[in-house]
C-alpha cells in the first residue's frame, strides 16, 4: 500500500481536479432548468439575484455545438476580385476582360486573386501601375500593395460583422477568421435567417454625428429619471440590487443611502453621470446595459427625448475603477453631419512629436469642404464616429479643419487606433462579402438530438458495465469504476480547454467507452492466460499488465493518429468528434491501465487475496 | 490460415459486387460535397412526397431530390441549385408555406454550401483518408516491419471498399436509412480505419511476441497460434463495440443513424480482415520471399 501512495495521490488529485472542472456544467444546467420553470417577474428576479453565478458558470461550462443547441453557422467570403476591381483606376475594356479572366481562373485554384491578376496582366505585357498605385511603382510594389489591401479587407469585414452581431444581442457569438478570405460566424440560438442575412451582408454605414451639448443632454436624462421615478411600479425592488454602484457617485441631494438614491433616481442609479470626468455622456456597467436599452425603448421614455436627439452606445466597453467594465451612452444629434462615403483613406500611426497613437483621415474634396464648415462651426464640441449605430470614438474638435486632413488623438494604444482606422475605412471602402456556406439547426432538432444522444449513451454505458461486471466479476467491477472515471476525465478536459460538445462528439464518447473496455479486456484475458500457466495471482497481474501494454499502446496510438488527421481536415461537428476521441483515448489509457492496476495491487496486498477475473 | 485462399475469394467477391454497384449505381453524395441547398422540414401532419414534388415543380426546382427523413412528417429536400446567399432556401420555404397552407411546418435543419466550399470539402475528405492510410502504413511499418504496415493498409482498403460497396447497394432501398455521403460519414470511415487497425495491431503484437518465444515455429502456425490466443479478446471487444454501435444505430436518432451504420459494417469487416486479410498478407508475402519466420528484427 505504502509504495503506491504517490500513485493514489495522483489519482485522487486528478479526480478532484476533474470534479472542479465539471462542476460549472452541472451548476449551469441546474440554474437553467430552475429558470425555465419561472415566469415573468420571478424569472427576472431570479436572474438578477444569481447574476454573477449564472454568468460564471455559463462561461466555464462545456459548450454545446450548434447541432445540439440549435443556431446558425455562416461562412462569409470577401470577394477579393470585386475589391481589386473597386481599387482600380482608369478602368477600360481591357481591364474588364482581364477581371473576367481572373474570376474564371480563380474559381478552381487556391492562389491569391492578386497573384492571378498579376499574371494575367504580365501575359498581356501591361504594367500593373497602369491601373493601380503610382505610375513609377514597379510590379513588385503594386502586388505588395494589393496583397496588403486584401488582408485589410478581411479585417474590415470581420470588424463590421462583429460590431453588428454585438449590437444584435446574440449570446456567445463566435466570429473567427478562416484562411485568408473567410470569416466564420456562429450564432447559437438564432433561427431568423432572413434577419441575420441582412445583418451580415448589408454595406456598413459610417456616420459623423455631433454630440448634444452636455447641459441639454443632462436635462433630457433628468426628465427620463423623473419619468421613471414617477411610475413607481418600475421595479424599485431590483434597482437595489445594483445600489452598490451608486455609493461612489456624489448626489446633489447630499447624503442619500444607496437604496434611497436608487428609489428617487431609477435612471441615474444605473446610468452614471459625472460632469467633471465625462461631460455630456453617461456610463453604464456592462450588466445594466440591457436594462437601459429596455428603458430607452419604452414609449413614454421615447416621447421624453427630443426629436433631433438619440442615444448611441459605445461599440466597446472599457474598464473603470474597481475592475468593472462599462459602456458609454452618448446623446447625439439624430441627423448625421457627414456620412462615411467622403472618407478616402485612414491610417493609424504613432505621432512622432508626442509618441502617441493617432489616426489620420483624408476626405474627398467635396467632403473636405463640408468638413471645414462643420468643424469651423463646432469648435470644442465633440463629433462621434458612428459605424452601424455604434460609437467608436467621440473626439473633440480642436479647430477648423481645412483641406480634408484630420488627425484624431486620444487613443490609449495602437490597437485602439488600428480599430478606428478599420472603422473609418469600412465606410470608405466597403469589403464586398457574400455568404458561401450557411448551416442552421432548428432548436427542436437540437433537443431531439440531445435526448436521443443521451439515451443511447446511457443504455450503451449501462449494458457495457453490466457485461463487464458479469463476465469478469471483481476485475469487471474495477474496470467499471475506471470507465466512470474515464468519462469524468474526458468531460473535465473538454471543459478545461473550452471544447465544444457536438452530436458526433457524443458518438466519440460512446466509442471511447468501447476503447476503454478493450484495454481492460486485453489485460484481463492476458491475466487469465498467465493464471492458467500456474503463476500466482500477484505475478499474473504483473505479467498481464506488462505484456498487454504494447498492444494497448500501439493500437490506441494508431486510432489517435486518425483522430489528429480528422481534426485537421474536418470542420465543426466532425472536429468535435475527433476531439472527444483523442481526449477519450488519453483518458482511457490512464484509467484502464494506471487506475485499475493500483486497485488490484491494493487488493492483492491484502492477506487472503482472491481476485476473480471471471 | 490454411484456408486463406478461400477467404481471399470471399472477400474479393464481396468487393467486386460492391464495386459493380458503385460503378452502376454509385453513392449519393450529400450537399456537403456537391454544394447546393438542403433543407429538412417537419410538417404538422403527415404529407405525401408527391405533394412536395408538385410544389417544387411550381417554384422551378423540379429537379430537387425529395425524400422522407425518419418519419412521414419530416421531409428532406435537396437541390444543387446555387443562388446568392440563402435565396434558394428562402424560395423553398416560401413556396411550401404558400402552396401548402393547411399544413404548417418548422425548419429542422438547413444547409447551404457554395460550389467552392463543396469542392474543398470533397478534396479535404480525400486528403484525410489518404493521409490517415499513409500515417498508419508508416507507424505500423515502423513499430513492426514494413510488410506488416502493408498488410494493415491492404486490410483497411478491404474494410473501406466493403463498407462503401454495401452503402452503395443499400442506399435508397430502405426509407428509414439515409445513407448519403456527408461529412459525418467521412468521419465514420476514418474512425473505422482507426478502430480496424487497432484490432489488427493487437494480433500483430501477439505475433511479434510469440516470435521471440517460439523461434523455430513456422510462420503459419505462429500466426494461427497468435490469432487463437487473441480470439477471446477479439470477440469480447468487438461484441461490445457492435453492441454500443447497435444501440446508437437504433436509438441515436436520425442524424447519427448513417454514421452508426457505416461504423457497424466497417467494424465487422475490420474484425474479419484483421484475421483473414492483414495476417494472411503477411504470411503470403513472407512465404513468397522465402523468409522462414524471421520477421522480427
Amino acid at each position: 500500500m505504502r509504495k503506491n501512495r504517490n500513485k493514489i495521490l495522483l489519482i485522487l488529485s486528478s479526480i478532484v481536479l476533474s470534479l472542479y472542472f465539471v462542476y460549472p456544467t452541472y451548476k449551469d444546467n441546474d440554474l437553467q432548468s430552475r429558470l425555465v420553470h419561472l415566469r415573468g417577474e420571478d424569472s427576472l428576479r431570479f436572474v438578477e439575484e444569481n447574476e454573477a453565478d449564472i454568468r460564471e458558470n455559463r462561461l466555464k461550462r462545456i459548450k454545446l455545438g450548434l447541432d445540439l443547441q440549435g443556431g446558425m453557422r455562416v461562412v462569409l467570403e470577401v470577394d477579393v476580385i470585386k475589391l481589386l476591381e473597386d481599387l482600380a483606376k482608369n478602368k477600360d475594356d481591357t481591364f474588364t476582360e482581364i477581371i473576367r479572366e481572373v474570376r474564371a481562373e480563380s474559381a478552381g485554384s487556391d492562389e491569391l486573386a492578386a497573384t492571378i491578376l498579376r499574371r494575367a496582366l504580365e501575359r498581356r505585357e501591361i504594367r500593373m501601375s497602369r491601373y493601380y498605385g503610382n505610375l513609377r511603382d514597379n510590379n513588385e510594389e503594386v502586388a505588395a500593395f494589393l496583397d496588403n489591401e486584401a488582408t485589410k479587407a478581411i479585417d474590415r469585414a470581420m470588424e463590421v460583422v462583429r460590431n453588428r452581431v454585438d449590437q444584435y444581442g446574440v449570446s456567445e457569438p463566435s466570429i473567427q477568421k478562416l484562411g485568408g478570405t473567410r470569416v466564420v460566424v456562429e450564432l447559437p440560438g438564432v433561427t431568423k435567417e432572413g434577419e441575420v442575412r441582412q445583418l451580415l451582408q448589408g454595406t456598413a454605414l459610417l456616420e459623423f454625428k455631433l454630440l448634444k451639448e452636455p447641459d441639454v443632454a443632462y436635462r433630457v436624462m433628468e426628465s427620463i429619471d423623473r419619468l421613471l421615478a414617477a411610475s413607481t411600479t418600475t421595479d424599485t425592488t431590483d434597482t437595489t440590487a445594483f445600489a452598490g454602484d451608486t455609493a461612489k457617485i456624489s448626489t446633489p441631494e447630499g447624503d442619500l443611502t444607496p437604496e434611497e438614491f436608487a428609489e428617487k433616481h431609477p435612471f441615474f442609479a444605473v446610468a452614471l453621470v459625472n460632469p467633471q470626468q465625462f461631460p455630456g455622456e453617461a456610463i453604464v456597467a456592462e450588466e445594466n446595459k440591457e436594462k437601459i436599452r429596455r428603458i430607452l425603448e419604452r414609449e413614454d421614455v421615447r416621447a421624453a427625448i427630443p426629436n433631433d436627439m438619440q442615444f448611441a452606445w459605445s461599440a466597446k466597453s472599457r474598464m473603470l475603477g474597481e475592475g468593472k467594465t462599462y459602456y458609454t451612452l452618448y446623446p447625439v444629434k439624430r441627423a448625421p453631419e457627414l456620412t462615411g462615403g467622403v472618407v478616402v483613406n485612414a491610417r493609424a500611426t504613432i505621432d512622432p512629436n508626442y509618441n502617441q497613437p493617432v489616426v489620420t483621415m483624408e476626405m474627398s474634396s467635396q467632403g473636405a469642404r463640408d468638413w471645414a464648415r462643420i468643424t469651423g462651426a463646432n469648435i470644442n464640441k465633440r463629433v462621434a464616429i458612428v459605424l452601424d449605430n455604434a460609437v467608436f470614438s467621440a473626439p473633440v474638435v480642436r479647430g477648423k479643419i481645412t483641406g480634408g486632413h484630420s488627425q484624431i488623438e486620444g487613443m490609449e494604444n495602437l490597437d485602439e487606433a488600428r480599430l478606428l482606422e478599420i472603422v473609418l475605412k469600412a465606410g470608405a471602402l466597403p469589403a464586398p462579402v457574400e455568404i458561401v456556406e450557411q448551416r442552421s439547426v432548428g432548436p427542436s432538432l437540437g433537443e431531439d438530438s440531445i435526448r436521443s444522444g443521451l439515451l443511447s449513451s446511457v443504455i450503451a454505458t449501462a449494458l457495457t458495465l453490466l457485461f463487464m461486471a458479469v463476465y469478469y466479476r471483481t476485475g469487471g467491477m474495477v474496470a467499471n469504476i475506471a470507465l466512470v472515471f474515464c468519462v469524468l476525465f474526458l468531460l473535465a478536459i473538454l471543459a478545461a480547454f473550452h471544447g465544444t460538445l457536438t452530436l458526433p462528439g457524443i458518438a466519440g464518447i460512446i466509442l471511447t467507452l468501447a476503447i476503454g473496455v478493450d484495454a481492460n479486456v486485453l489485460i484481463y484475458e492476458r491475466i487469465r492466460e498467465e493464471i492458467e500457466t500456474g503463476k500466482t495471482l500477484r505475478a499474473a497481474i504483473d505479467a498481464g499488465y506488462g505484456k498487454a501494454f504494447t498492444a494497448i499502446f500501439d493500437s490506441n496510438l494508431t486510432t489517435f493518429l486518425t483522430g489528429i488527421i480528422l481534426y485537421q481536415f474536418g470542420s465543426g461537428p466532425v472536429q468535435g468528434f475527433a476531439l472527444t476521441l483523442m481526449i477519450g483515448i488519453a483518458a482511457s489509457m490512464f484509467s484502464a491501465i494506471f487506475i485499475t492496476r493500483v486497485f488490484f495491487e491494493a487488493l492483492a496486498d491484502r492477506k487472503e487475496a482472491r481476485i476473480s477475473f471471471g | 490460415m490454411q484456408r486463406r485462399k478461400l477467404w481471399y475469394t470471399v472477400s474479393s467477391s464481396i468487393i467486386v459486387i460492391g464495386l459493380v454497384s458503385l460503378f452502376v449505381k454509385g453513392v449519393t453524395l450529400g450537399v456537403d460535397f456537391l454544394g447546393g441547398t438542403e433543407i429538412i422540414v417537419e410538417f404538422r401532419n403527415s404529407i405525401e412526397i408527391g405533394e412536395i414534388r408538385t410544389v417544387m415543380d411550381r417554384i422551378g426546382l423540379g429537379q430537387a431530390e425529395i425524400k422522407t427523413f425518419g418519419s412521414d412528417r419530416d421531409i428532406l429536400i435537396r437541390t444543387g441549385e446555387q443562388g446568392e446567399g440563402t435565396s434558394v432556401g428562402d424560395r423553398i420555404r416560401s413556396g411550401l408555406a404558400t402552396n401548402l397552407p393547411g399544413n404548417p411546418f418548422t425548419v429542422l435543419k438547413e444547409d447551404k454550401i457554395g460550389p467552392k466550399i463543396g469542392d474543398e470539402l470533397r478534396r479535404d475528405a480525400v486528403y484525410a483518408i489518404v493521409a490517415s492510410l499513409i500515417a498508419i502504413l508508416l507507424y505500423v511499418g515502423f513499430r513492426f516491419k514494413f510488410i506488416y504496415g502493408v498488410g494493415a493498409v491492404v486490410a483497411l482498403f478491404h474494410d473501406v471498399l466493403v463498407t462503401l460497396g454495401l452503402i452503395s447497394i443499400l442506399d435508397g432501398l430502405l426509407p428509414q436509412l439515409n445513407l448519403e455521403i456527408s461529412q459525418n460519414i467521412v468521419a465514420a470511415f476514418l474512425t473505422l480505419v482507426g478502430l480496424s487497425v487497432n484490432d489488427t495491431v493487437v494480433i500483430f503484437d501477439r505475433i511479434r511476441e510469440n516470435q521471440k518465444i517460439f523461434r523455430s515455429m513456422n510462420l503459419i502456425d505462429l500466426v494461427n497460434k497468435s490469432v487463437n490466443e487473441t480470439l477471446s479478446r477479439t470477440i469480447i471487444t468487438m461484441g461490445t463495440i457492435v453492441l454500443v454501435l447497435g444501440i446508437l444505430f437504433v436509438l441515436g436518432g436520425e442524424v447519427t443513424r448513417g454514421f452508426a451504420f457505416t461504423l457497424l459494417i466497417g467494424i465487422i469487416a475490420g474484425t474479419y480482415s484483421s484475421i483473414y486479410i492483414a495476417s494472411a498478407v503477411v504470411v503470403d508475402w513472407t512465404g513468397r520471399t522465402g523468409g522462414k519466420g524471421k520477421l522480427i528484427d
